[in-house]
Order: C-alpha cells, then sequence, then structure tokens
C-alpha cells in the first residue's frame, strides 16, 4: 500500500445540483425503484447521510447503493459481464492523501487479510449475493462480505471491491474504475466482471456504503462530501441521485435509476 | 335477388370487420400504443423543463412557473390521450389504478404551478415531493408492462 498525493480539487461525485425542490418525506418507495424488462427485474436503493447539507460548500457524507437482479417467475438469472454505477457530478471524492490498496494484496485474502493488508485504505463495505448453477446440482447461493478500498488499476482511480464467502470458500476482487463523463450522473463507476469468475455465478444483489474520514497534513478530510445547493427560498430538493446499468452476456443492458432528496443546513 | 345477396354479404363483412376493430388489444399491442402516444410527450416534457432548475437557483420564479405550467399541460394531455386507448381485460383492475395515480400526479403538478405563481415555494416544494412519490407508485403497478417513456422519471422534470 502507498499512500498518493492527487489534485486537490478532487474527482466530481456525490450528488447535488438539485433538480427541483421538496421536503425530504421519501420519495422513494419501499425496496427501491424498480424497473422490468421481459422477466428481469432490475432494483436500485440507497440515499446520502446525513441528508441536511450546507448549501454553498460541501460537507463529509456516506453513500449506500443496494441492487440487484431478480426474475418475475424464479427462473435462472442472467450473466452480468458489466456493473456500471453513475452518481451525479457534482460534489468531491476526495483521495488526497488517502493510502491505496493494490490488487494483488487482496487476491486470496479473507476479510480479515484483506483488512490487515489495506485498512489505511478502506473506505466502505457492504455484501454481495450471487447465484451459483453448477451443471446437474440445485443452484445454491453465495453470501459474501464486501469491503472496499481506494485503489488505482491501469493508472486509474478505482474502488477496488473485496469480497469473501465462508461457504463455499470464495474470493473475488472486483475494481470499479471511475470514469468521469458528460450528463447529469456523470461519475461512473464501472466494473467488468472477470471472465475467470466462470459461468456459474451470476450476480444478483449488492449492497454497498462508502464512507471514509481521513487526515491528511493536519487537514480533516473526507472520501465523498457533498452539499444541496438548492434556491434558498426552498428548504429542501430532490435530485437524480444515481442510476445502475447490467450489461448481460450477450450485449443486453438493463438498468434504474433513483431519485433522492437532501435538506439545505442553514451554514 | 342479386342486389339483396351482395349486400347482405357486405353487411356480413363488415360486421366482421367491426368485430375485429372492436377485439381488446393484449398487453404487448397495448404498451405499443401507449408508448407511441407517450414518447413525443416525454421528449416535449424535458424540452419545456429545459433550465427550470437553473431558473430557480436564479430566482426567476415566473420563468419557471411557465415551464412547470407547460409541463403540466403536456402531462394532463397525455393522460387524456392514453386514457382513451382500450384496455386489455385482464389488465383493467391494474391500469384503472395507474390511472388512479397518473390523475393524481397531474392535480399535484397542476398545485405545483399554482403555488409557484403565488410565490409560495415551500407549499410547492411539499407537494412536489407528493408528485414524486405518486410516480414512483404509479411505476410500480405497471413494473410488469416495462414502460419506458409511460413511466415516470423525475429526471425529465429537470
Amino acid at each position: 500500500m502507498r499512500g498518493r498525493r492527487r489534485g486537490a480539487a478532487g474527482l466530481a461525485l456525490g450528488a447535488l445540483v438539485v433538480a427541483l425542490f421538496a421536503v425530504a418525506i421519501g420519495a422513494s418507495t419501499a425496496g427501491g425503484e424498480r424497473t422490468q424488462d421481459g422477466h428481469l427485474i432490475v432494483s436500485l436503493d440507497g440515499g446520502l447521510a446525513p441528508l441536511t447539507l450546507p448549501r454553498d460548500r460541501p460537507a463529509p457524507v456516506a453513500v449506500r447503493l443496494a441492487g440487484g437482479l431478480q426474475t418475475t417467475d424464479g427462473s435462472l438469472l442472467p450473466r452480468v459481464t458489466r456493473v456500471e454505477l453513475s452518481l451525479p457530478g457534482q460534489g468531491v471524492l476526495d483521495t488526497h492523501g488517502l493510502p491505496m490498496c493494490p490488487t494483488r494484496k487482496l487476491r486470496d485474502a479473507t476479510t480479515d487479510g484483506a483488512l490487515e493488508a489495506c485498512r489505511d485504505a478502506l473506505v466502505g463495505g457492504g455484501r454481495l449475493e450471487a447465484q451459483v448453477h453448477v451443471p446437474n446440482q440445485p443452484p445454491f447461493a453465495v453470501h459474501a462480505k464486501l469491503l472496499a478500498f481506494n485503489g488505482e488499476v491501469r493508472g486509474r482511480r478505482a474502488v477496488i471491491f473485496h469480497g469473501f464467502a465462508a461457504d463455499p470458500p470464495t474470493v473475488v476482487v472486483l475494481p470499479f474504475l471511475l470514469r468521469l463523463e458528460t450528463g447529469r450522473l456523470r461519475t461512473r463507476l464501472v466494473a467488468d466482471l472477470p471472465p475467470e469468475l466462470g459461468p456459474w455465478p451470476h450476480f444478483a444483489h449488492f449492497e454497498v456504503r462508502l464512507f471514509r474520514r481521513f487526515r491528511f497534513r493536519g487537514h480533516d478530510r473526507s472520501y465523498i462530501s457533498a452539499s444541496c445547493p438548492i434556491p434558498k427560498q426552498f428548504t429542501a430538493g430532490f435530485f437524480s441521485f444515481a442510476k445502475a446499468s447490467f450489461t448481460l452476456a450477450g450485449g443486453q443492458r438493463v438498468g434504474t435509476s433513483i431519485t433522492r432528496s437532501c435538506r439545505a443546513r442553514a451554514n | 335477388m342479386r342486389k339483396i345477396v351482395i349486400v347482405a354479404a357486405l353487411l356480413t363483412l363488415l360486421g366482421g370487420a367491426v368485430a375485429v376493430a372492436a377485439e381488446p388489444p393484449t398487453r404487448a399491442e397495448y404498451v405499443a400504443q401507449l408508448e407511441g402516444i407517450c414518447k413525443p410527450d416525454a421528449a416535449a416534457t424535458q424540452v419545456a423543463m429545459r433550465g427550470a432548475r437553473a431558473d430557480l437557483r436564479a430566482e426567476r420564479l415566473p420563468v419557471a412557473t411557465a415551464k412547470f405550467a407547460k409541463a403540466t399541460k403536456i402531462f394532463g394531455g397525455t393522460v387524456k390521450k392514453i386514457a382513451a386507448v382500450p384496455r386489455p381485460p385482464e389488465d383493467e383492475a391494474r391500469l384503472a389504478k395507474w390511472f388512479g395515480y397518473l390523475n393524481r400526479q397531474e392535480s399535484y403538478l397542476q398545485r405545483i404551478t399554482a403555488q409557484l405563481r403565488a410565490g409560495r415555494a415551500i407549499k410547492a416544494q411539499r407537494l412536489t415531493a407528493r408528485f414524486i412519490h405518486s410516480g414512483n407508485l404509479a411505476n410500480n403497478v405497471v413494473l410488469a408492462f416495462g414502460f419506458n417513456y409511460c413511466s415516470f422519471k423525475f429526471s425529465r422534470y429537470g
């Protein structure tokens, strides 16, 4: 692991040009938003914490995202080859002075082993569920604990997810590369599921929370910061918070997006 | 006599045609027809609402209000058009519930516009929360239909 300086500006992440206005009374529905394509349902849920943020400057936040795929008839899930998570382009993802974890330290590591190797680079955690379909056997589910680390892959910033399941013993290291694009949800985390995973595991569900406070050169920093830049005549606002897209084996893409709210804090 | 036979045959054919036309649509046909109606209106809504966020931020409330009024009109027009389309009988109950939510959304939009026009920002803010919530509930009711343009998408509103 190594510490590394980064451009101070940080990445645009986090959310938060607020689209309209409104109170934060739960515009979301239980279980998040869903869309259906044929017999496949894509779901996405998540949010920011805290919800009350300054209007004019970013403050530390945690981002939670949960989503996945299910079939309406309980049939086999299609294989996912790429996962893309898009987040709003305003706000800050700051890795300035935050150590990085090389993927080689995570391969073959248990959760404890990964923490031991890269604790300084930890930026979040969660869980992952996959369906495993081995020929001539009934399908079974694998529940993995996820850790998220700050990292870099081929010179590009990344959030590296380490998943470990004890039964059956499974380790997966999945780098989500950070891409900056145009549009409202212009910060994208993109992971290509490696062919080494084989044809048997089928991605089903994930839940992840990203949050990290750290200190660098005497200054308190936050991995993710956001503001709630709503007009002063309003007290709260809604914004497009996230989008999840899944590319399936065969090239078809399915996805859904969610809207969330924030409240403006009196500074 | 020959004339009567021809007229009778024509009437039979016509009756058959009427019977074919009155046959209720399948869900796939219904979805395709509605998406055809919603697509241009969804695009028109995006155009109408373009810049509304910046207007609000710059405190150009009357400009933003005018954009909301236009979006409200488009929404109401779309609901009216799609409500007139014959529905698949097996989906009647579900679609009735969906249209209930759509009507509620239309009402919220009208009230948001009125509150903005009156300069009551906080009231408009509260109604917007309800508008979005109803939109999400509406989407859940017709999830199995796989709508794209006819589903509620917040991103179309600025």
